[in-house]
Formats: structure tokens, C-alpha cells, sequence
């Protein structure tokens, strides 16, 4: 419909001589009429699968916002790796060298193997083995450790590395 | 705060911010007819109501913190939301006007007479058709409020809230507008019979 073909430029006469109740009541008849011609009218059906996608497509977009961001993980958890595998690799007993730092570690307590032998025999043992045992402390000063006078009837605690023909390769002091 | 028979929507709408997808379309249904209603009356078109539809609900979907629960309902708000988007549409003509200059019998010029209507029949019922037609030439200003109280049945507050005017103003507006929407249809030769003469001829 073209309503500007069918639109008159002047009003009808008729009209301009109503009276202004009847006029009224005629308006609101055509108001009416407009009312329960748009009751009929319904949004198009297709656009609410086209919303509700679009409301998932937000609320994926949302939730990855508000996610934690965890470019950190894997630097941190190489850095833990890394950690994890040092501690390990120098919680194995190394075996010290023959000699007075190694006599004063071993005074501080239980520190490192203290070579007995020289090292490049006791790598060549397969099978060697590790006795926890005990000793008077004078015996430390056979292996060429020092010994205080006053301590020297104490027992001592260690581990002792031994080849498996029971020859002792290192000792470890516990005490 | 917002009244108590608003309650259950605010419930959906503080569901729907929190994900839920039933939230978000029991919303979408409640609203979506009203909505599309008003913006067809606004644009003169099928298609450009639709996508105002759409593009007003995206909205309450990417920011729904804009309504404010104090200033009015959902659906005025959603209404407001597709004026504006209608406004935008229309590159900016209607805001280059003052609506008294379309007071009275006034006649509204051509480039703010909806322009697609004349190509688009909109409504089934052909006195609803010819009455939409007449509305589509009322200015702008006071077409707004016609179709917000009298078709959408909003209260002059909630109208206010949509158009972003006093009470008083939407008043004087909606006085104007009928007195312009009675001279559109008188010119019709559409106040000259009552309703069911005019049908039955």
C-alpha cells in the first residue's frame, strides 16, 4: 500500500464537522484498530536460535575472560622440575676424596662418604654395599681421621661401603 | 528499588548474567513481541525491525549492567535500547528536528516520514494497515510516544524512560501526536464513519 497515493492533501469535510467527542471516539476506534492489528504480529521464529547462539558464543567469551590465565604453568613447572632434580642428584652420598677437608666434614657430622680407598678403584667395584655399623672412634684414626683424646673410647656411628669381598671402601659418619 | 511485581524478571535477569541460557529465553520470550512491535512501528519495516530486535536483545546479552532497575521495567528499557538503535538508523535526521515544529496540523516533511512504508505492507488487517500508514507520517517525537502508551500500553513514566523526557513532556507529546495522527486519518477519510460502517462499506 502507497498511503501517500491515498492520502488526501486536504482533511475530508466530514470529518472537520464532527463534532470533537466523535471525533475523539473515532480515533480511538482507529487506535484500537491498529492494536489488535499488531497483536497479531510476531517477532520473527528464527531469531531466537540466532540469540540464544549468540548467548552461548558470549558466555564462552565470558568464561574465557574470567579463567585464570596460566601462561605460568609451564615455566613454573620446569623451574620445579629442575629443582626437584637437583635436590635428588645431591641427596646421593657423594663419595669425598681422601683428605683434611674431608676429615673436617666428617667431624661436622653426617656429611659425605669419606673415601678410603682411591677413587677410581672403588668406581671399578659392581657391587658394592652400604652396613650401617659402630665403632669405637679411635678406630677413625687408623683411616687417617682426627680423633679428640677425649672422645676417643665413644662409640660411632656410620655407614660403611664395603667391596664385595668386605674390603671397606668409604665410611659415612652418622653421629 | 525496583518494584515487587518486578521481582521475578529481575530473578531471570540476575540468572541470565550468570549464564543461564532458559533465563536468557524466558526473557527473550516475555519481551521479544513488544520489542519487535515497537520497532516496526518505528522503521516502517519488517526487516529493519527484525534486526533492531536482535541487535536490542544482543545488547541485554553483552551488557546488561546498562539497566538499571530503579528507572523502570525490562521491557521499556529494551525499548529504549531499539529506539535508539531505530534513531541510528535513520542517520541522524530525526534529531536535527524540534518536534514544535511539528505541532498542530503541521506537515511533516518526506525525509522524516517513514520512507520505507509505502513500499511494505505490514499489517494483514487493512484499516490496521491504513492507521499504521497514518502514524508513519505523525513526527518523529510524537510518534514515539503514540505507539509507547496508546499500542504498547506503557505507562507515561515508563514512556518518559524510553524516550528520555519528563512525564510532562511525554504528555504534551502524546496530546500532539494525536491531534497529528486524527488530521492524518481525517485526510484519509478515515474518521468519517465509525469503525464497523466504514467496514462494512
Amino acid at each position: 500500500m502507497n498511503p501517500g497515493d491515498e492520502m488526501p492533501q486536504a482533511p475530508s469535510d466530514n470529518s472537520r464537522a464532527l463534532h470533537p467527542a466523535v471525533r475523539e471516539a473515532r480515533l480511538v476506534e482507529r487506535i484500537d484498530a491498529l492494536k489488535a492489528g499488531l497483536a497479531t504480529v510476531r517477532a520473527p521464529a528464527a531469531l531466537e536460535e540466532r540469540l540464544l547462539r549468540q548467548f552461548r558464543d558470549q558466555k564462552a567469551r565470558s568464561a574465557a575472560a574470567s579463567r585464570p590465565r596460566l601462561w605460568w604453568m609451564p615455566p613454573l613447572a620446569l623451574a620445579a622440575a629442575i629443582g626437584v632434580t637437583s635436590w635428588i642428584v645431591r641427596s646421593i652420598p657423594p663419595l669425598a676424596p681422601h683428605g683434611p677437608d674431608a676429615a673436617l666434614a666428617a667431624e661436622a657430622g653426617s656429611g659425605p662418604f669419606l673415601a678410603l680407598k682411591p677413587l677410581d678403584r672403588i668406581a671399578l667395584e659392581p657391587a658394592a654395599t652400604v652396613v650401617t655399623t659402630q665403632f669405637p672412634r679411635a678406630l677413625l684414626a687408623q683411616w687417617g681421621l682426627p680423633v679428640s683424646p677425649e672422645r676417643a673410647g665413644e662409640p660411632v656411628r656410620a655407614e660403611m661401603l664395603y667391596s664385595p669381598e668386605g674390603e671397606a671402601l668409604a665410611v659415612r659418619l652418622l653421629d | 528499588m525496583a518494584p515487587w511485581h518486578m521481582q521475578p524478571e529481575l530473578t531471570l535477569l540476575a540468572r541470565m548474567r550468570q549464564g543461564d541460557e532458559d533465563a536468557f529465553a524466558a526473557l527473550y520470550r516475555k519481551h521479544r513481541d513488544t520489542v519487535y512491535r515497537f520497532a516496526l512501528l518505528r522503521t516502517g519495516s519488517a526487516a529493519a525491525a527484525a534486526d533492531v530486535t536482535q541487535e536490542a536483545f544482543l545488547h541485554l546479552i553483552t551488557r546488561p549492567e546498562q539497566y538499571d532497575p530503579s528507572r523502570g521495567s525490562i521491557a521499556a528499557w529494551l525499548c529504549g535500547v531499539a529506539r535508539n538503535l531505530a534513531r541510528r538508523d535513520s542517520d541522524g535526521r530525526e534529531d536535527a528536528t524540534d518536534p514544535a515544529d511539528f505541532a498542530g496540523d503541521t506537515e511533516v516533511p518526506a525525509g522524516l516520514v517513514d520512507p520505507q512504508s509505502p513500499m511494505e505492507r505490514l499489517l494483514s488487517d487493512e484499516t490496521a494497515e491504513q492507521v499504521r500508514a497514518a502514524l508513519a507520517a505523525v513526527a518523529p517525537h510524537y510518534r514515539d510516544v503514540l505507539v509507547l502508551v496508546e499500542l504498547s500500553e506503557m505507562s507515561y513514566a515508563e514512556a518518559a524512560q524510553v524516550c528520555g523526557i519528563d512525564i510532562g513532556t511525554v504528555r504534551s507529546r502524546l496530546s500532539r501526536g494525536r491531534a497529528q495522527l486524527a488530521d492524518r486519518l481525517s485526510r484519509m477519510g478515515l474518521l468519517d464513519a465509525p469503525a464497523r460502517a466504514k467496514e462494512a462499506s
